[in-house]
């Protein structure tokens, strides 16, 4: 019986929680299966079509990506001759380590994440960016013309908004005055999307190019460079790489509700009470929302060439990212006024 | 150790050879990349491009790999039976592909089609003319990655193949054209039918310009990329819309008169750009011609026998009788046996993608002795050298896109 008990304490504690089951693998894993999903059926309605439909008919084909990945888990992984092995293997269970740390430092409610640290804006920053260091790895490693070309388009787009999402980020932390994300969340009084639109903007593109959707899918590239670094990838390392870009979308779409859309608030204080992770129910919705918006633009759009968003990243959401800054110091000064 | 090993394509001693990432020949910045002919854009073809970082230095379209051996198949079997094999070479437009064919036996076989085969023709025509330009725009809109082009384009091609359906009986395969007249009747209704999807298709376009042509993001991917000149390309020979969106304008239409397009009032448009943007948009122009031209046809239609008295004549009176009032054609075995008169005859007409060429030469027998066809895409083909390099290497599937090339048709 306290064996039990100390499981049962174990599981609920933020530590194990918030990592494992929500906002961490778990509910990324399913966010991972209904998003896909969910950009598809969107896309199918655009487009005249009835998407993905066969597996659970009754229910729309929601499980559609559940039967994709048991069938990647069956494919047989080729290592090819050319590549070299020890990389190549491990560069994708690298990124994917990578792109699960962030939720270490996102707290799904007030009070309720894993690492306490007045710095976890930084750390989630700081994570998410040494993903594509990772996406370089397998890029590289495959030994494949392809993969190398998608390899160095990564680093290109790295560069192109790295320094957008950060600027426009620290924006907000000037205006919060911290850059603690619980502290950020407590301090909006009013939303930081009102409270400073361009950053809220700026921040928005950058996580579009950062997660490498439409109209910025320049990494994968399908016609021009097949999938890029993925190329050589096969069966369960494939559907990683996929949803690589998925996990960073969600963890940027809790960054950019937890920033510019108050977060938790209002909270739900019942669910608090009961158990202080569905305080975060919330929260989730709103990210949701915001990945399903960033999904929905393949409706719209095509691929933009990769010198045409180097300059976008530099010319024009740099500048504003800076001019984000200053409206945040604007604010800060009247605020304290 | 490895990682530089794999740049220099020495073989390793374990008897790996690692790929060759980069070409001697031009030195060693240049990177060179085989795209096809298992590629998601390269079409049934392949291509050696080489780069200069991310800018392109030479583009070699390396096709061949859809060589059907059209010609001398056609050469082997009866002149009637080269129809429904030479429209398996642009099976999206399969009638304009095969209209050049049955003139040029006309001409040997020395018969005209009466006048409503020759309305019916062109009704066929322009039905398919519009089906493989949207053909055309659905390829270039994935190539952009836009998805939604891509579906519609392909979507409303639908119905433009039903229409096809409709009036000769098969999607894509419609052997509809044969020396003497067409093989089918205008059936019941169809002018309803064709006038409903006339308005669908216009008010559609208006669509496609907004989420496509005029969408800001395409608009930057296409303006001023692959520029084809003027000059440039009445010196390459270039045909089709290709060449009139370059200014130049020329078409097979007009200048060989054949089925009824000289009795219907029609606009060749062009745009003086060249540029990608401008081939899309001709495109479009091109379509709303053809609908322009489809309406006239259903209202000049002139009344009369679908297919020459010469060959109706020599059917059997019952089977006469039975054509004449179902209005519909069966072959008897007359048709298959027809000998050709000694001689040779050409013809050109004008494709979706542009002008095709047929020469027919006959020793008298019922096959022909030797059958030329000269394609647009194959003449379109050398864009791919002149257009690319000094483009960035995202540049190549939006040129490619926009030039509409065909890769079976071309390979024949």
């Amino acid at each position: 019986m306290g064996l039990l008990e100390w499981l049962i304490s174990l599981v609920l504690s933020p530590q194990v929680f918030a990592p494992l089951i929500f906002p961490g693998l778990i509910t990324a894993l399913v966010v991972l299966l209904t998003v896909i999903w969910a950009e598809r059926k969107i896309a199918a309605r655009v487009q005249m079509r009835v998407g993905p439909l066969y597996v659970t008919r009754r229910f729309g084909g929601v499980l559609q990506m559940l039967a994709d990945g048991t069938r990647y888990m069956f494919q047989e992984f080729i290592i090819p001759e050319t590549s070299d092995k020890p990389y190549f293997v491990f560069a994708p269970i690298l990124a994917l380590t990578l792109a699960i740390l962030p939720f270490a430092f996102i707290p799904a409610a007030p009070g309720f994440s894993p690492v306490k640290s007045p710095l976890s804006l930084l750390g989630v920053l700081a994570v998410t960016s040494s993903v594509p260091l990772a996406v370089l790895l397998m890029g590289w490693s495959s030994g494949n013309k392809f993969a190398i070309q998608g390899a160095v388009r990564e680093a290109f787009m790295t560069v192109a908004y790295e320094a957008v999402v950060f600027i426009s980020a620290l924006a907000m932390g000037i205006a919060y005055g911290t850059l603690d994300l619980e502290e950020a969340v407590l301090r909006q009084h009013l939303p930081g999307i009102l409270l400073n639109p361009i950053s809220a903007f700026a921040f928005f593109v950058g996580m579009v190019m950062s997660a490498g959707k439409l109209p910025f899918d320049i990494v994968e590239g399908e016609q021009e460079i097949v999938v890029g670094p993925y190329v050589e990838y096969s069966g369960i390392i494939f559907g990683i790489g996929m949803g690589l870009a998925y996990l960073k979308l969600y963890a940027f779409s809790l960054l950019f509700s937890l920033l510019y859309l108050a977060g938790w608030e209002p909270l739900l204080i019942p669910l608090y009470n009961l158990y202080p992770a569905l305080g975060g129910i919330l929260l989730f919705v709103k990210a949701y929302l915001v990945m399903l918006f960033v999904v929905f633009l393949r409706s719209v759009y095509g691929r933009y060439r990769l010198d045409q968003a180097l300059r976008a990243g530099w010319r024009v959401y740099f500048p504003l990212a800076l001019l984000s800054v200053l409206l945040s110091v604007v604010v800060r000064v009247v605020g304290y006024a | 150790m490895s990682s530089v090993s794999s740049l220099s394509g020495v073989a390793l001693p374990e008897g790996v050879v690692r790929s060759r990432l980069l070409v001697r020949e031009g030195g060693e910045e240049v990177y060179e990349l085989f795209i096809g002919p298992q590629h998601p854009s390269s079409g049934h073809m392949r291509f050696i491009v080489r780069l200069e970082g991310d800018v392109i230095v030479s583009v070699d379209p390396d096709i061949g790999y859809v060589h059907r051996t059209m010609e001398k198949l056609a050469e082997g079997r009866e002149a009637i039976k080269a129809i429904p094999l030479l429209e398996r070479m642009t099976i999206i437009d399969s009638h304009n592909v095969t209209i050049g064919l049955v003139r040029a036996l006309e001409k040997l076989l020395d018969v005209e089609p009466p006048p409503r085969a020759r309305y019916l023709r062109t009704l066929l025509s322009e039905i398919n003319r519009i089906a493989s330009h949207l053909y055309g725009i659905g390829i270039a809109g994935i190539m952009l990655n836009h998805s939604t082009m891509f579906m519609w384009a392909f979507g409303d091609r639908e119905v433009w193949l039903q229409l096809a359906e409709e009036l000769t009986g098969a999607r894509l395969t419609h052997t509809y054209s044969v020396p003497g007249g067409v093989r089918r009747d205008l059936p019941q209704g169809f002018a309803g039918k064709a006038e409903k999807a006339i308005r669908y298709m216009t008010r559609r376009l208006e669509e496609y310009k907004r989420i496509f042509l005029e969408n800001p993001q395409v608009v930057a991917r296409y303006e001023g990329v692959g520029v084809l000149k003027r000059h440039e390309a009445s010196r390459l020979g270039i045909v089709g819309p290709n060449l009139r969106a370059s200014g130049i304008r020329y078409d097979a239409r007009i200048a060989e008169d054949y089925a009824a397009y000289s009795e219907v009032e029609f606009e060749i448009p062009t745009f003086e750009e060249g540029d990608s943007y401008a081939r899309m948009k001709q495109r479009v122009e091109e379509i709303k011609q053809s609908m322009h031209i489809i309406r006239q046809v259903l209202q000049k239609m002139p009344s009369g026998p679908f297919f020459a008295e010469k060959y109706l004549r020599l059917l059997p009176p019952k089977l006469r009788d039975q054509v004449l009032s179902t209005g519909s054609l069966k072959f008897p075995a007359v048709f298959a046996t027809m000998k050709l008169p000694q001689g040779e005859a050409v013809a050109r007409a004008e494709m979706g993608h542009g002008e095709i060429f047929y020469h027919v030469i006959s020793d008298g027998g019922s096959k022909p002795y030797r059958l030329r066809v000269v394609t647009p895409s194959f003449r379109n083909v050398i864009l791919f050298r002149y257009l690319m390099p000094g483009h960035r290497f995202m540049d190549f599937p939006a040129i490619y896109g926009s030039l509409d090339y065909f890769p079976p048709e071309a390979d024949r």
